[in-house]
């Protein structure tokens, strides 16, 4: 279990990343955290040509809001995340990134190595999909903008070319009053979750359920978003039975292949139905 | 015969080696680092099933750095023959393994060839280039089917995928069910597991030419065993191998036997003639190192409306994977000892098959046998106790067998083969049974679980009893060496982070009288220390401290004419041998004395566990909220190694009910060759692990000791299980060893049988 | 620009191990723990090499990380602390004592990697609370006693701590 060869080279800054990825090819990765690619490599399932070590780029650990956004930086670690100083509105990043494996994991993983490794079951996807973050690529070619629902494509699989860099991802800000929470089931602390909820919406003075948002993960190829879910939610009361019938029908949205040997599908729905109840319940018991 | 009296023997003296390891001075096999060391690599089948059309290693050899690779063809046509004689038989010896395949690959991770080179990381890029060229095969996967004759032969020219069928008949069967009120019947199954330990296997080997002496670093467990192979295999004098245990990362059974491996890395030392280091990664552990449990059992239990157990016929189908390895018969020998249990059985009836399947071959881990023996059996008396609506520790208690009727003996009857008797010396089952329940607290749990269920939880409390044979012999041998100010034991058997080393010196120390840090414990190199047996079926402290005390008798033997006295007369204060009359002897006058325990057959403790479970439906997560276990030592010679010992046990089989599986998919490809695939448990998912020592005794040998070091594991998965099926109720019927939360929740929300 | 290593040159790297710096040579995918253990701190130990068991934990920067999720390459200018550098002369540790006396550790091979995840919580988080220090000790297995007996051992080294900071 011990990596294959592969180019090396520290990138300094962004520019250089880019123009390094450019030169090196279709074969070369990043290297952000190095906690999803160094295991791929130790099991040799990745075989890149050239790594680009990112670890070291300035200026891309920004965490803050701008014009309208919270800016997430690539660099960003889960550690950093967990502990961040953010509004009520994006606790479920905050709870999000607090789940994700073990601390000394959360400690090197990254926010963009998350998003751009791309597993179905990333706690970060999830909230990604949840709030339609906007995802910033760069390359020598320029400098694009992809919104989540577009951006995974696959398990491990996203819409970035091969010589674009992830450089940060653009959280719309939301409503005020809108608040949001993370739920999980993982076997032990620290597994990848069988199945895992996003969900936020905005209480209005006149109690009805607003800018409903529900995102799931590990139940299909891609995070995804329970659309017939939040539609039912939105104008109506978080009561049980409005609760119930949410969490019916975000069950419904997983995909009907998705499981495996450790939680088959039909297991996986059950967990989000559950999971969604937890999530609405807890949303409806106020900050 | 030395009379041991108080002191050091029962005391709680802290672990010899923990200095060391706490500061990272310990020196594990993967820190060897030799003169001139090249790295090996296994190439491994990646089919389950196949035939080996041939091995092309041109492109391997071309790599810079590789300084050879062997096949098949490149070593002699040998097999890795069973250890123990008594788990030996015809059958099994025709499916033994060879260190490399042949003709036919018949499991993922079957060693097929082998590269060497000046760096592993090269090693492993040359063994990625080997090329295999297989026709694939059919592969049998599920025991219990495996056979049936539409499947495939895992051994085409054994021609059998069944190696062995253990008939055990006693008392009048049909008789028992003609009387019996009630007959319970169900299909059981245990799941396969790994012992994992943190460590994976590992050798450095080395040959010098000049004197003709190989030195294999990383033995363990049965080093005099692994050392009389080699020379037998490598054709050199038995004295000139030398096999070393340096620090192991934990063994649980799997550790220390020999394998492929063992002949393939000293053979290559040799003949490259230069030293070969090879260190197991946490892949090829999970596919090559072996596995254990898996079976599956049809049970029927016959009882009266009273609660008197009449009998069970079992009908059970015992995997042992792809080969026959080292421990031969013992994953079908052991469970079929352990079916009775601790219950006076007027009849019973067993059929157990040893069958091949395509798949990483099964031997011994931590309680084996027992383990899923106990969780058949427990789990069934469960059922009983539900169909009969009876308390289940009053069912247990009801039919133990009382201290009246000991020794006990269930005598193999008419019908019977050649099996080992089950006889039990001793013990006050009865005792020992509401001991437990007392240290545990049982009669709250159940108060506490009745306030539960008052709240709307699903809680549960299981309990599991059983006896476990340990302590196997033949032998084993030691030399006790004194000096002034200082005792050298040397001893044959392991270390394994057991903490054994400890246990000997204290027995020694109190022996002999001389202060506990005045002893030392050698047991590390098969050159220094006499013959041994090793390190496995919880036997250590047992026979290597009673082969101290046959030692320590033997210098009074030879201390006597020094002083001029009888033997009898000759008593050991401080440090010297002493007379009546003050004439005395220093230790070191008296040479160096050897010491021998022989011990025929196993002894049986007994012992159990009791658990409480909280279940949530909607996830189907179980959690072990207390964990209380009891079991019967003998006599405690060390308490505190002795209680971590049994609650690191514990601990092991928690996370085998409720989160480990080795699994394979349906073309016998393994699934769980990953930490985050084979989950064991951390501290969050653990309860603390109550323990309560019971010391009956044992007439067997002259200090007192039985078993101690797996005990902790043989009640877990039947007490884990039946308080999960004691928390859901008539919700699910737990039929597997394994409830893991998506098995439960599946179970939760099954149609009922009827 | 910096230039390419390639795959099969070896680079000096220089890591701060322990306080004093040292200078390695190594291809660009040898893994941190690989380096480390080459140079002689055989306490990094090896249980799985893919970020899971936790037996390779050493701080960097004084934070818990795995060191064979790292590549060597990448210790440059870190400061790395083993296990080694716990021990203050013949002394123990209050950490390593209180692993002791709960009889934290069997066979050992785990135990410099638990070290190390509790000496990082010790120094970032003093007053941790109790499910944030099982929260922690999670992050690491030990076959030998299930964790339990670790986790005790921190809870009773950070209070011990607390009390005699
Ligand atoms: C034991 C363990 C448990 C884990 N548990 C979880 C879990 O529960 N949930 C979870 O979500 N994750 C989990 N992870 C993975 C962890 O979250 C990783 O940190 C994350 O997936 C990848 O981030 P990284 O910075 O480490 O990326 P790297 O490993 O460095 O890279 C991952 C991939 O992303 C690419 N990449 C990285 N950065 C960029 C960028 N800026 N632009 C374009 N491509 C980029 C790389 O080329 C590579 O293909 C776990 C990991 C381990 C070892
Ligand atoms: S060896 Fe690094 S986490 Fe297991
Ligand atoms: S002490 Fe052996 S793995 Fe922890």
């Amino acid at each position: 279990m011990k990596p294959p060869p592969f180019a090396y080279a520290a990138a300094g800054t962004l520019d250089e990343a880019v123009a390094l990825l450019d030169e090196a090819g279709e074969d070369a990765k990043l290297l952000a955290g190095g906690q999803s690619l160094l295991p791929l490599l130790a099991f040799r399932l990745a075989r890149p040509s050239h790594l680009i070590d990112i670890g070291g780029v300035e200026g891309l650990d920004i965490l803050e809001e701008q014009d309208g956004s919270l800016c997430v930086g690539a660099l960003v670690r889960h550690a950093t995340l967990e502990r961040a100083d953010l509004s009520g509105g994006w606790q479920a990043l905050r709870e999000a990134a607090s789940l994700i494996g073990h601390l000394p994991i959360r400690v090197r993983g990254t926010f963009g190595g998350s998003l751009s490794h791309a597993d179905p079951a990333g706690e970060l996807g999830v909230v990604a999909a949840a709030f339609d973050a906007e995802i910033v690529l760069r390359s020598l070619r320029g400098v694009r903008t992809v919104p989540a629902r577009d951006f995974f494509l696959a398990p491990l699989t996203t819409a970035a070319d091969p010589d674009e860099v992830l450089v940060e991802a653009r959280f719309p800000t939301p409503g005020t009053g809108f608040r949001s929470v993370f739920e999980e089931f993982s076997p032990r602390v620290g597994d990848f979750a069988y199945a895992s909820v996003a969900a936020g919406c905005r209480l209005a003075t006149d109690g009805l359920a607003r800018d409903v948002r529900i995102a799931l993960g590990s139940v299909g190829p891609t995070p995804v978003r329970a659309r017939d879910a939040e539609q039912a939610l939105s104008g109506s009361f978080l009561d049980d039975t409005a609760i119930v019938e949410c969490a019916r029908l975000a069950a419904e949205t997983c995909h009907p292949d998705a499981g495996d040997w450790h939680a088959d599908g039909t297991y996986r729905k059950a967990l989000v139905s559950h999971l969604v109840e937890r999530a609405l319940r807890r949303l409806g018991a106020g900050p | 015969m030395s009379a041991p009296g108080g002191g050091l023997i029962g005391s709680p003296a802290p672990r010899r080696k923990n200095r060391e390891l706490l500061t990272g001075e310990g020196t594990y096999v993967a820190d060897i680092r030799l003169e001139g060391q090249v790295y090996a690599r296994v190439v491994r089948s990646p089919s389950a099933h196949a035939r080996l059309l041939g091995v092309d290693t041109s492109e391997a050899l071309r790599v810079g750095g590789v300084v050879a690779v062997i096949t098949a063809d490149d070593i002699d046509d040998i097999r890795i023959p069973i250890r123990l004689p008594f788990a030996e038989s015809p059958e099994a010896n025709a499916v033994l393994q060879a260190p490399l395949a042949a003709d036919v690959v018949r499991y993922v991770g079957e060693p097929v060839a082998v590269v060497v080179a000046d760096d592993p990381y090269v090693a492993e890029d040359a063994a990625e280039l080997v090329s295999i060229d297989l026709d694939e095969l059919e592969p049998v996967l599920d025991p219990a089917n495996s056979t049936e004759s539409s499947q495939p032969l895992v051994h085409e020219s054994f021609g059998s995928n069944t190696i062995g069928r253990l008939a055990y008949r006693y008392g009048d069967i049909d008789a028992a069910f003609a009387r019996a009120d009630v007959v319970v019947r169900r299909r059981l199954r245990v799941h396969r597991l790994a012992a994992a330990p943190m460590e994976t296997r590992g050798l450095a080997a080395d040959y010098d030419p000049g004197s003709g002496v190989l030195t294999v670093w990383g033995g363990a467990k049965v080093k005099h065993f692994t050392r009389a192979l080699l020379s037998r295999v490598l054709g050199l004098e038995l004295t000139d191998v030398r096999v070393i245990e340096v620090e192991v990362g934990g063994g649980f059974g799997t550790r220390g036997e020999p394998y492929p491996e063992d002949i393939l890395i000293p053979l290559l030392a040799r003949r490259l003639e230069r030293p070969v280091q090879w260190i197991e990664d946490r892949w090829e552990h999970m596919v090559a190192t072996n596995h254990a449990r898996e079976q599956e059992h049809d049970f029927e239990l016959a009882a009266g409306a009273d609660g008197r157990m009449l009998g069970f016929r079992v009908r059970g189908w015992c995997d042992h994977g792809a080969y026959v390895r080292t421990q031969g018969l013992l994953p079908v020998v052991l469970p079929m000892v352990h079916l009775p249990g601790p219950y006076e059985w007027p009849a019973f009836s067993m059929d157990l098959d040893a069958v091949l399947t395509n798949r990483t071959p099964v031997g011994t881990y931590r309680g084996p046998g027992m383990t899923e023996a106990t969780f058949v059996r427990e789990r069934m008396v469960d059922i009983l106790a539900a169909e009969l609506e009876m308390e289940p520790a009053d069912l247990r208690r009801r039919n133990l067998i009382p201290a009246e009727s000991m020794p006990f003996s269930f005598m193999p009857g008419p019908g019977s083969g050649a099996v080992m008797p089950i006889m039990y010396q001793g013990g006050d089952f009865v005792t020992a049974f509401d001991q437990m329940l007392d240290g545990a607290g049982y009669d709250r749990m159940r108060v506490e679980q009745r306030q539960a269920r008052a709240d709307g939880q699903h809680a549960g409390v299981g309990i599991a009893a059983y006896i476990e044979f340990a302590a196997v012999g033949p032998f084993e041998e030691v030399e006790v060496i004194g000096g002034a100010g200082n005792v050298v034991v040397r001893a044959g058997v392991g270390s394994l982070g057991q903490g054994v080393e400890t246990a000997l010196a204290q027995i020694a120390a109190e022996l002999l009288d001389v202060p506990l840090s005045g002893v030392t414990v050698e047991f590390h190199d098969t050159a220094e220390v006499p013959q041994g047996f090793g390190s496995f079926a919880s036997r250590s402290t047992v026979l290597a401290g009673n082969a101290i005390a046959a030692a320590v008798d033997e210098m009074k033997a030879k201390a006597a004419p020094l002083l001029g006295c009888g033997p009898g007369d000759v008593e050991f204060r401080d440090g010297t041998a002493t007379a009546p009359g003050d004439r005395s002897v220093g230790l070191g006058d008296i040479g160096p004395t050897r010491g021998r325990f022989e011990k025929e057959g196993l002894t049986a403790s007994f012992g159990g566990a009791v658990c409480s479970v909280s279940v949530n439906p909607a996830d189907g997560r179980a959690r072990v909220d207390r964990f209380a276990l009891a079991h019967d030592v003998g006599r405690a010679v060390n308490p505190r190694l002795l209680r971590g010992q049994l609650a690191g046990a514990a601990a092991q089989g928690i996370g085998g009910a409720l989160f480990e599986e080795v699994a394979y998919d349906e073309h016998g490809q393994p699934l769980s060759v990953t930490f985050a695939d084979y989950m064991m448990p951390t501290a969050a998912e653990l309860p603390d692990v109550e323990v309560t020592i019971i010391e009956h005794g044992s007439g067997s040998n002259p200090l007192g000791i039985k078993g101690g070091g797996e005990a902790g594991m043989v009640g877990s998965l039947g007490a884990v299980a039946n308080g999960v099926a004691d928390a859901v109720g008539d919700g699910a019927e737990v039929l597997t060893s394994s409830v893991s939360s998506a098995r439960l929740w599946h179970a939760l929300h099954r149609p009922r049988r009827a | 620009m910096a230039g390419w290593l390639d795959p099969h040159d070896s680079v000096a790297v220089t890591l701060t191990v322990n306080g004093a710096p040292r200078k390695v040579r190594v291809p660009p995918r040898r893994t941190l723990a690989d380096a480390l253990r080459d140079a002689g701190f055989t306490s990094v130990r090896l249980g799985c090499e893919h970020g899971v068991c936790g037996s390779c934990t050493i701080l960097l920067d004084g934070a818990a990380v795995r060191s064979c999720l790292m590549l060597a390459v990448q210790g440059q200018g870190h400061t790395i602390e083993t296990v080694e550098s716990l021990t203050d002369g013949d002394e123990l540790s209050t950490l390593q004592q209180a692993f002791d006396d709960n009889d934290a550790l069997q066979c050992g091979f785990c135990t410099p990697g638990f070290l190390m995840l509790i000496e990082g919580l010790l120094r970032s988080e003093p007053e941790a609370g109790r499910d944030r220090i099982l929260e922690v000790v999670s992050s690491n297995l030990c076959r030998c006693t299930g964790a339990v007996p670790v986790f005790q051992a921190a809870l009773n080294a950070l209070a011990a701590n607390r009390d005699d900071p």
